[in-house]
């Protein structure tokens, strides 16, 4: 099988992940967008390292992981507080600031 | 920039070769000339003194003020007298204050260029501007913000000499927004009346229509020349042969537009008008003799560019014929006093622009006209001031008549501006604007028949508006009110007036004598070519200009003096209606600019009610219509801005890939 | 392309005293972590305060000894990597060479002043600013408590080292890998911060919110952006991308404009660029006043710094793929945030699209392409740095019954009781508006200039386009001038709080270098110019 597939399923899972982004209203799940879109990407870098022979795709998707975790920690801190104050963790909810 | 001006300006001589004949050379200053920052110091020293002194300026403030701007005029004289003492190819000088912005191969040097043109105008300004501090501390007498006042009008004068003396179109552009701001703060200077802070503004917006045109003329400088200094881009707009004709024609046209927005020339005449908000003493010395004219300043002093680009410079012509037919026939039929003498001063500016764009033969024309037009366009703004100061404030010329006989002085110093203005030999006018009127009927072909017919059919009407306003306020019947009771105004506004009028009188006979005014200036503005002689021989024209004059005082005669002025304005005809609503002026604006945003600006959200927000004018309503409806898009919701930067990317890269 | 990884273990070759500065800001706010967990609390705000400001004074002294390299040994260059012996084939993660050191230099100074309007107290046991209890919920008796208990939030301090510490990263790595772990260090403390305001905590908090949300999203932009161009380079050194670009057509020539765009995107986004900038406002308004001031200066130079080496050293052979992109955003930028100025209502909120507005001037001086370019960026990012955090700083000076009041109507009439307060905030407003005489003007002149020199056409249609927005601005400034000092004063007058002198002096020196750049540029100018010059 080509390793092109995967490039194109990790199209596709980033196109999920940001159509994700943009209609669901949970903070949680909208999160959980951007990170399915940091893990396709993921995928893309090892495939094109596999592509390439070379390993630094695969290094630089151990440094993707890292980043997204400390990420994930600021994240859901964030959603936690709003959730905490308006005992929803709709984004739709945050809409004071606006004009 | 003062703050760098307490070092002593130091001199730099070193210029590049081959420098154009048209600037002549410009020598490192010496001598007093060096100290030629002083100018600009004083009165911004006395501006900032007194905006910052608060309430203690209050008492002695105004006379400070006054005696800066003299101060300005001595150290404009001294400089003055120097230069007498100089050749005639070593008077002009450079005055380096200071290095500005040096950045790799572009630099910048703060300076001053001291010649035979800046001096003119120099003593132009400090000397009708200090006048009109005099007249001002009896005007403005019990006015509780007069501190203020006198501020601003030392600001004035401090940017306007800053623009004048300017050697570089950059530092040019920075007295250019200093008087525009002296000016919108003046105007707007009785803000209690929203009518005046609207006035304020829409000259604010029309002036930025013309900053406008500059800041691009400044930049194709920079493209073509790189750099922005008068020595550099004259020599090399004079060295130019033929190449680059597109290049130059658009330079020259945005300095048009500039000079248009500043000047209150055809199309963006429509603030001045307004512009009377302000103050008389301000109507006298900003929109009447020095600021105004600034445009016509700088198409005089950009003469190389204008000779490169024979396009723009007819087009130059075309706006001053324009201009002086319109505001002369808005000027026929204007009852406001001040507003009457607006539509004068924009239809003498026009001659002005006209001379202007003439090319050699007519600068010199132009700005002998702009000197005397200073005199006796101040004294008349100055004596309209004296008559609303003896009439309870009132302009409406309808409720005047017959203030010959109260106010002795106010009616001899107006009548001697009269008589300039018409140009009746030999008063002041005749010596510059029949001057313009031969100029403009120099040349070849088509042109030298409709630019002069139009300057002759304009002093024929100008001698008619003039008499009409001068012959409705102090001759005929007396049509005051009850209450009024007119009197002759305090030694301390009289005196500027006298002396202005003695310049409306003698100052044109003086300074023909010999040609002196015109050979002073040769360096600078180049030699009247030889040979060129109107289409008309000059007797005939002379005949024919004077019959014209005559024809018009006798027409006004009849109307406004022998028979009786309705106190109400009569109906009517079609072009009198049309000119007293300037020629729909501002309705073609509002149809243009302002209709399609006009819903828009109400729904504008601003604090002020006061008018700083309400009617700004077409281009500011487009603009603000746009950014209300823009804002609807920052809806705040989290997704929907993810959705537009989502949008923005698939988009650009959609547009990317179809491009390629 | 064939494997680069080395066929044996080699030690990678680090200069320590090149990356120094980075090194003195990194242990200063780890250092600040411990003083959070073991310093008494009514003497941690001071500790906090000096430890940063010294940390940052510091690294600037680093800079510039790594700048002016007194012993010659050479500092500047690539560093942190190796070269293969046998392909000579070079892998450093961070280059150090003019612009970054400038940037570096700038950030660390901006850094400071942020740190001083931050450290402002106004009398309490903590930063007034900051809420004492991040965690509790606004209202909550948690929050009370706290408050009672002299609770106060001086970790933000480390944060904004931790972000301090990012941003000069940020503009210094060489790599594309390396800058998202940058651009992540930068944000993530960030975020926090924007959700730390004492007052209007909702406000904050959503602010807070919306800015990791979209932030996250455009950091994964950018990271697939990374991954479509090592796809098609095979490598995410600037050099390497640059060379395989020279190269020729590759197999997958299909990847190199949508991975250069979708990078350009995450770091548009930083900078506020439209379409990219929706983020700005509401956070800019939502965040603690001088967390704003800090952002809109350091994340705009920092993102600055970055887009530029991006630019000119990793994709300028791809130019003709990507400049189109960057041009319509550039336009786009310029426009809507002059236009959008026009009718703000709240003064951050202005500011807000005062700073888009300039974020688009900014990308024509990038996009002039031209060693002139550069140093005109470099310039305008420090001239409005500095006026940016002054602005933001004399906004968190008026208030009305405790609060800060933003609302324009509000700031009626300020001029006439608070002269000196007005009139610094009347010369800044003259300073974005681009007058002569103050550093905007400089900025502006050296951008356009630049652009319409080298940049050809596109160039001067750029700075035609941004001569006109300029214009719009300055009407959206005159009219808060006129408002602060030709309208009457409300009812319910603000008042002008007195700070303490570090705010005092931040917002001075803010002030004054807008106007020692406006009247005496030369020397930064040149200094900028001279440090225009990308190593690869």
């Amino acid at each position: 099988m080509s390793p092109m597939h995967y490039v194109y399923l990790a199209v596709i899972l980033f196109s999920i992940g940001a159509a994700t982004v943009l209609v669901r209203r949970n903070a949680i799940i909208v999160f959980m967008g951007v990170e399915l879109m940091l893990n396709a990407t993921n995928l893309a870098l090892v495939t094109f390292s596999r592509m390439h022979g070379a390993l630094d795709g695969q290094v630089m998707a151990l440094f993707v992981m890292v980043v997204a975790a400390a990420e994930v920690v600021v994240g859901l801190a964030i959603i936690m507080a709003i959730f905490r104050a308006r005992r929803s963790a709709s984004v739709d909810d945050a809409n004071l600031l606006k004009l | 920039m003062h703050t760098g001006m307490g070092s002593l300006a130091h001199t730099v001589g070193t210029y590049a070769a081959g420098l154009a004949a048209h600037e002549g050379e410009a020598h490192a200053a010496t001598g007093f000339t060096a100290y030629a920052w002083l100018l600009v110091a004083l009165p911004l020293a006395g501006a900032t003194m007194l905006l910052l002194g608060g309430r203690r300026t209050d008492k002695f403030g105004p006379v400070v003020a006054t005696a800066l701007s003299w101060a300005a005029f001595v150290v404009g004289a001294i400089i003055f007298v120097e230069m007498l003492g100089r050749g005639a190819d070593s008077r002009a000088q450079n005055v380096t204050l200071y290095e500005w912005v040096t950045a790799g191969t572009f630099k910048l040097s703060a300076g001053m260029l001291v010649d035979q043109l800046s001096m003119v105008f120099v003593l132009l300004v400090t000397f009708v501007g200090s006048l009109i501090h005099v007249y001002s501390l009896g005007y403005m007498e019990h006015d509780p913000d007069k501190r203020r006042f006198f501020a601003y009008l030392n600001l004035f004068v401090g940017a306007m000499l800053l623009l004048v003396l300017a050697n570089s179109y950059l530092l040019l552009y920075v007295g250019w927004e200093g008087v525009g701001l002296a000016s919108y703060l003046l105007i707007g200077f009785w803000n209690w009346n929203p009518a005046y802070a609207t006035a304020a503004n829409k000259a604010f917006v029309v002036n930025r229509v013309g900053d406008f045109g500059l800041t691009v003329a400044l930049m194709l400088m920079f493209f073509h020349f790189g750099a922005v200094d008068f020595q550099t881009v004259l020599g090399k707009s004079a060295a130019l042969t033929g190449a680059n004709q597109g290049f130059m024609t658009a330079m020259g046209l945005m300095l048009l537009l500039g000079a248009c927005g500043k000047s209150a020339q055809f199309p963006l005449q429509s603030w001045l008008g307004d512009a009377m908000a302000g103050p008389t003493p301000v109507s006298a010395l900003i929109h009447a003799a020095t600021m105004v004219t600034a445009g016509v300043y700088l198409i005089v002093r950009s003469a190389p560019i204008f000779e490169a680009a024979p396009t723009a410079q007819l087009v130059v012509v075309i706006v001053g014929a324009i201009t002086l037919l319109f505001g002369a026939i808005v000027g026929c039929a204007k009852d406001d006093i001040k507003k009457a003498l607006a539509a004068s001063t924009m239809s003498q500016i026009g001659y002005m622009m006209l001379a202007a764009g003439l090319g050699p033969v007519g600068y010199a024309f132009a700005i002998f006209h702009l000197l005397t037009h200073g005199f006796f366009k101040a004294g008349m703004f100055l004596g309209a001031g004296s008559v609303m100061h003896g009439m309870n404030d009132k302009v409406d010329m309808r409720r005047f008549g017959g203030l010959s006989g109260a106010m002795k002085i106010t009616w001899a110093t107006f009548g001697l501006g009269w008589l300039a203005i018409l140009g009746v030999p030999p008063f002041s006018g005749y010596w510059s604007k029949d001057k313009i009127i031969e100029a403009a009927f120099i040349g070849e072909g088509w042109r030298p028949w409709v630019f002069g017919g139009a300057a002759l059919i304009g002093a024929g009407i100008t001698a008619f508006y003039m008499s009409r306003l001068f012959f409705m306020t102090f001759h005929g019947k007396k049509r005051w009110d009850a209450d009024d009771h007119p009197h002759e105004s305090p030694r301390i506004m009289t005196v500027p007036m006298i002396v202005l009028a003695v310049g409306s009188a003698f100052l044109g006979l003086i300074l023909s004598w010999n040609d002196m005014f015109v050979s002073w200036l040769e360096p600078v503005t180049g030699a009247e070519p030889e040979g060129a002689h109107p289409v008309v021989p000059v007797p005939l024209l002379l005949t024919l200009t004077l019959l014209l004059v005559a024809g018009g005082v006798f027409l006004a005669w009849m109307r406004y003096w022998r028979d009786d002025v309705p106190v109400t304005a009569p109906a009517g005809s079609l072009v009198t209606q049309a000119a007293r609503k300037d020629l729909y002026q501002d309705q073609v604006n509002e149809a243009l600019l302002m209709r399609p945003g006009i819903h828009l600006t109400r729904s504008l959200v601003f604090a002020d009610s006061k008018g700083v927000d309400g009617a700004v004018g077409g281009l500011a309503a487009l603009v603000g219509g746009t950014s209300s409806r823009l804002r609807k898009l920052q809806n705040g919701f989290a997704r929907s801005y993810a959705l537009t930067m989502l949008a923005g990317v698939v988009a650009i890269l959609g547009a990317l890939w179809v491009i390629s | 392309m064939t494997a680069v990884a080395p066929a044996a273990f080699q030690q990678s070759n680090v200069d320590y005293v090149a990356i120094l500065p980075m090194l003195i800001v990194a242990s200063a706010a780890l250092v600040g972590v411990l003083v959070e967990a073991f310093a008494p609390r009514r003497r941690r705000h001071v500790i906090q305060v000096s430890l940063a400001v010294v940390g940052l004074l510091a690294a600037f002294a680093a800079v510039v000894w790594v700048a002016v390299d007194p012993n010659k040994v050479g500092h500047k260059g690539l560093t942190m990597g190796f070269t293969d012996g046998t392909t000579n084939h070079s892998v450093f993660a961070l280059a150090i060479d003019g612009p970054a050191l400038f940037m570096q230099g700038s950030i660390v100074l901006m850094g400071v002043l942020g740190i001083l309007t931050m450290a402002e107290r106004f009398g309490g046991v903590g930063p007034d600013a900051f809420t004492p209890s991040g965690a509790s919920t606004p209202g909550s008796a948690s929050e009370s408590a706290a408050a009672r208990a002299g609770a106060l939030t001086s970790e933000v301090f480390p944060l904004t080292m931790f972000a301090i510490f990012g941003m000069m990263i940020f503009p210094t790595t060489n790599d594309l890998i390396g800058m998202f772990v940058a651009l992540e260090v930068l944000s993530l403390p960030l975020y926090i911060l924007s959700g730390l305001a004492r007052r209007r905590r909702l406000l904050s908090q959503e602010a807070s919110l919306k800015y990791f949300l979209l932030g996250a999203f455009s950091s994964a932009f950018f990271l697939f952006g990374t991954a479509l161009l090592y796809g098609y380079a095979g490598s995410v050194y600037f050099g390497d991308l640059s060379k395989a670009v020279a190269t020729g057509p590759l197999a997958m020539n299909g990847l190199l404009l949508p991975g250069a765009f979708l990078v350009f995107v995450g770091l548009l986004f930083k900078v506020g660029a439209v379409p990219f900038h929706a983020w700005t406002p509401d956070v800019y308004q939502g965040a603690p006043t001088p967390v704003t001031g800090f952002m809109a200066a350091c994340t705009k130079a920092a993102a600055f710094g970055a887009i530029l080496r991006l630019a000119y050293v990793g994709l300028d052979t791809a130019r003709w793929e990507w400049t189109n992109a960057v041009v319509i955003v550039a336009i786009l930028t310029m426009v809507v945030g002059s236009v959008l100025s026009v009718t703000q209502t709240d003064m951050k909120r202005l500011l807000a699209y005062s700073s888009i507005a300039h974020a688009g001037f900014i990308l024509v001086g990038v996009l002039a392409f031209d060693r002139k370019g550069v140093g005109a960026v470099l310039f305008y990012l420090v001239a409005y740095g500095f006026s940016t955090i002054a602005a933001f700083g004399i906004v968190s000076l008026v208030r009305q019954n405790g609060g800060e009041a933003t609302h324009l109507s509000q700031w009626a009439g300020l001029g006439k009781r608070y002269p000196l307060t007005a009139g610094a905030f009347a010369f800044l407003m003259l300073a974005f508006a681009g007058i002569p005489l103050t550093s905007g003007f400089v900025s502006k002149f050296g951008v356009f200039s630049a652009a319409i020199g080298t940049g050809g056409a596109t160039g001067t249609t750029l700075a035609v386009i941004g001569v006109v927005c300029s214009a719009i601005t300055v009407f959206v400034y005159a009219r808060v001038i006129v408002l602060m000092f030709f309208s009457d004063a409300p009812d319910d007058a603000v008042e002008v709080v007195t700070p303490s002198m570090a705010t005092t002096f931040s917002i001075a020196i803010g002030t004054l270098i807008t106007l020692a750049l406006g009247v005496l540029p030369s020397s930064l100018l040149d200094l900028a110019d001279r440090a225009s010059q990308f190593v690869r």
